[in-house]
């Protein structure tokens, strides 16, 4: 953004940047007050803690029900965030790429999952996924975790295409290249870092999605499936060193995103 | 090195066509100029021989071969665009080498086709370098000659000199026409500017709203326009009326100017200094405008001073 665009006056200029500290406040407080909970001594939540102790990380780590939460959502996240990359990449190709009857209706269908309530998606999902015979499966997990990311692949993949000059391909294609051999040696080395953060946010997608798995789990558990539960169960602080470590990887996964796109010069036209 | 053939060939998005029943013929070696007006239709007639896209109707031969249906892996061409449209992420080398690997030529012989090529277009010392790291005009020429490395059966250009300085287009003008010469390959380039048309072409194709207006050579189509709008677009116009009725086009240097009394009287409106010309824009009786333009000799007559002017019948076109 530049400065124009808000507008000359050094008090317009001001305000705004009051707003966005105010924002940021209000976003990291609760993050300020969860991290330092989970190094706590105290036996329940206890805000300042009255000693430091890592006994909350030890139970999280050595109690096997976590672990194979944990394991679940890996699972689920790893193949539902390649699945959604490959689905969402070929959908998003195609559409800038392509001129055809439908193309925005087509369009409007694959991005329906991020606009349409949570809620409606998940309902929706336990039907379908009961008529088939899929709930309650795993399979049935990775299948709506795809959908639920194919929107945002096709997002960040979207705008790194459109911003790819076509006619690169076409000079390729008329050099003798398959669309194939294009795609492999023209499009994707170029691409690369938008592909990885394509990635990264399917990937955290899935391991942050609540809703939806809550609804169509079954005895599953993933990780903020089961912090839920034990949230409404009992207050145990387990949870908030659980939410301290997904903060530190979402961080560390979004500072490489930021990284390789602002690297390859692509961090403003995907994020804003 | 082939022969290009266009029968007919139509393309329609809806109702509106952007390419109506085009014919041209070019033939082996020939350098042929495709000039339009944005929106004329001449880069879709382009892409269609590329065979980036499908003509409605109509056939599309080269060397003999019919590639109407043909994809563009399949017709052998050499591609050229304003954009340079050069592979980001790969050097000058790997850039000419692309396709010659895609034709399964590797080692000693496409390292030394791509040095040919590159020693062709001036850029030796060139080779590992990145696109980023030229100017416009160099960046031209790796797409030069990463076209022509593979010996294409045809060379399509589209206005690839269109975003280049002036200075460099006229350099680049004179390089490329030797370049197409000294490889005879056939060549369609595609262009809005009529001065590079003139300059470069064996004949020129005039376009607009996807029909062919005139397909002649580039003294013939100055000269003798087949129309008002070949006339118009190719330079300016003097539309005079001629003793039967009809009306004839004279082009500003054959207008002759002289001190007042001579000729028909005229009165000079605006006197433009060219550098080598001076153009004037002068009005006769009944308000009749007339462009002359004269060598500049030293002194020019100044807006408002009474001249006369003259000219052959014979420098007169009729067009209709």
């Amino acid at each position: 953004m530049n400065r124009e665009a808000i507008g000359g006056s050094i008090w317009a200029r001001r305000g705004v940047a009051a707003m966005g500290v105010f924002g940021l406040v209000f976003l990291t407080v609760p993050l300020a007050i969860v991290i330092p909970m989970s190094f706590s001594s105290a036996r329940a939540l206890t805000f300042p803690p009255p000693s430091l102790s890592l006994r909350w990380y030890e139970t999280f780590f050595g109690d096997p029900r976590w672990m194979e939460a944990m394991w679940t959502s890996v699972l689920v996240a790893a193949i539902s965030s390649a699945a959604a990359l490959v689905l969402g990449g070929l959908a998003a190709y195609g559409l800038r790429r392509g001129s055809f009857k439908g193309r925005d209706w087509a369009e409007g269908n694959f991005m329906a999952p991020l606009i349409v309530p949570t809620i409606i998606v998940a309902i929706a999902l336990y039907l379908a996924l009961a008529k088939i015979g899929l709930l309650g499966s795993l399979l049935g997990l990775v299948v709506a975790h795809t959908l639920l990311n194919v929107p945002l692949v096709m997002m960040v993949l979207g705008v790194a295409i459109r911003e790819f000059d076509q006619r690169i391909e076409q000079v390729a294609w008329s050099l003798g290249a398959s669309w194939g051999y294009t795609m492999r040696k023209i499009v994707l080395p170029n691409l690369a870092p938008s592909v990885f953060a394509a990635w990264i946010f399917a990937f955290i997608g899935s391991f942050d999605e609540v809703i939806v798995t809550s609804f169509i789990a079954g005895k599953y558990e993933t990780v903020p499936k089961k912090m839920f539960n034990e949230l409404v169960l009992e207050v145990n602080p387990t949870i908030t060193a659980v939410a301290t470590l997904l903060i530190f990887f979402t961080v560390l996964a979004l500072a490489a995103v930021a990284f390789i796109l602002g690297r390859a010069g692509k961090l403003k036209q995907t994020l804003v | 090195m082939s022969d290009i053939r266009l029968e007919g060939v139509t393309k329609r998005y809806g109702t509106f066509a952007a390419a109506d029943s085009v014919d041209l013929s070019v033939t082996q070696g020939e350098f042929v100029t495709i000039l339009g007006p944005s929106g004329s239709g001449k880069t879709t007639l382009l892409s269609l021989i590329a065979g980036l896209n499908r003509p409605t109707s109509g056939r599309i031969s080269i060397g003999g071969r019919d590639v109407t249906e043909a994809t563009a892996q399949e017709r052998n061409i050499g591609l050229v665009f304003q954009s340079y449209a050069l592979f980001p992420h790969m050097t000058v080398l790997q850039n000419v080498l692309f396709p010659l690997g895609v034709r399964r030529i590797g080692g000693a012989e496409a390292g030394r086709l791509a040095r040919d090529a590159l020693k062709l277009v001036r850029l030796d010392g060139f080779e590992g370098r990145r696109p980023s790291q030229l100017s416009g005009g160099q960046q031209q020429r790796v797409a030069l000659a990463r076209a022509v490395v593979f010996k294409p059966d045809i060379l399509l250009l589209d206005e690839p000199l269109g975003a280049l300085d002036r200075k460099l287009r006229e350099e680049l003008q004179v390089e490329l026409k030797q370049l197409q010469r000294s490889l005879g390959v056939t060549t369609i380039l595609v262009t809005h500017d009529q001065e590079e048309a003139l300059s470069l072409s064996d004949r020129i194709m005039v376009l607009d709203k996807g029909r062919v207006q005139q397909v002649a050579a580039p003294t013939e189509a100055y000269l003798k326009p087949a129309n008002r709008f070949v006339a118009e677009f190719l330079g300016i116009a003097n539309f005079v009326g001629l003793p039967d009725g009809r009306q004839g086009v004279i082009r500003p240097e054959r207008v002759r100017l002289m001190a007042a009394g001579q000729g028909l009287p005229a009165r000079v409106v605006e006197a433009i200094y060219l550098g080598q010309m001076v153009r004037y824009h002068l009005a006769l009786e009944g308000n009749q405008s007339v462009v002359a333009a004269v060598p500049f000799l030293g002194a020019a007559h100044a807006p408002g001073e009474r001249v006369s002017v003259s000219w052959e019948s014979a420098d007169v076109w009729p067009v209709t």
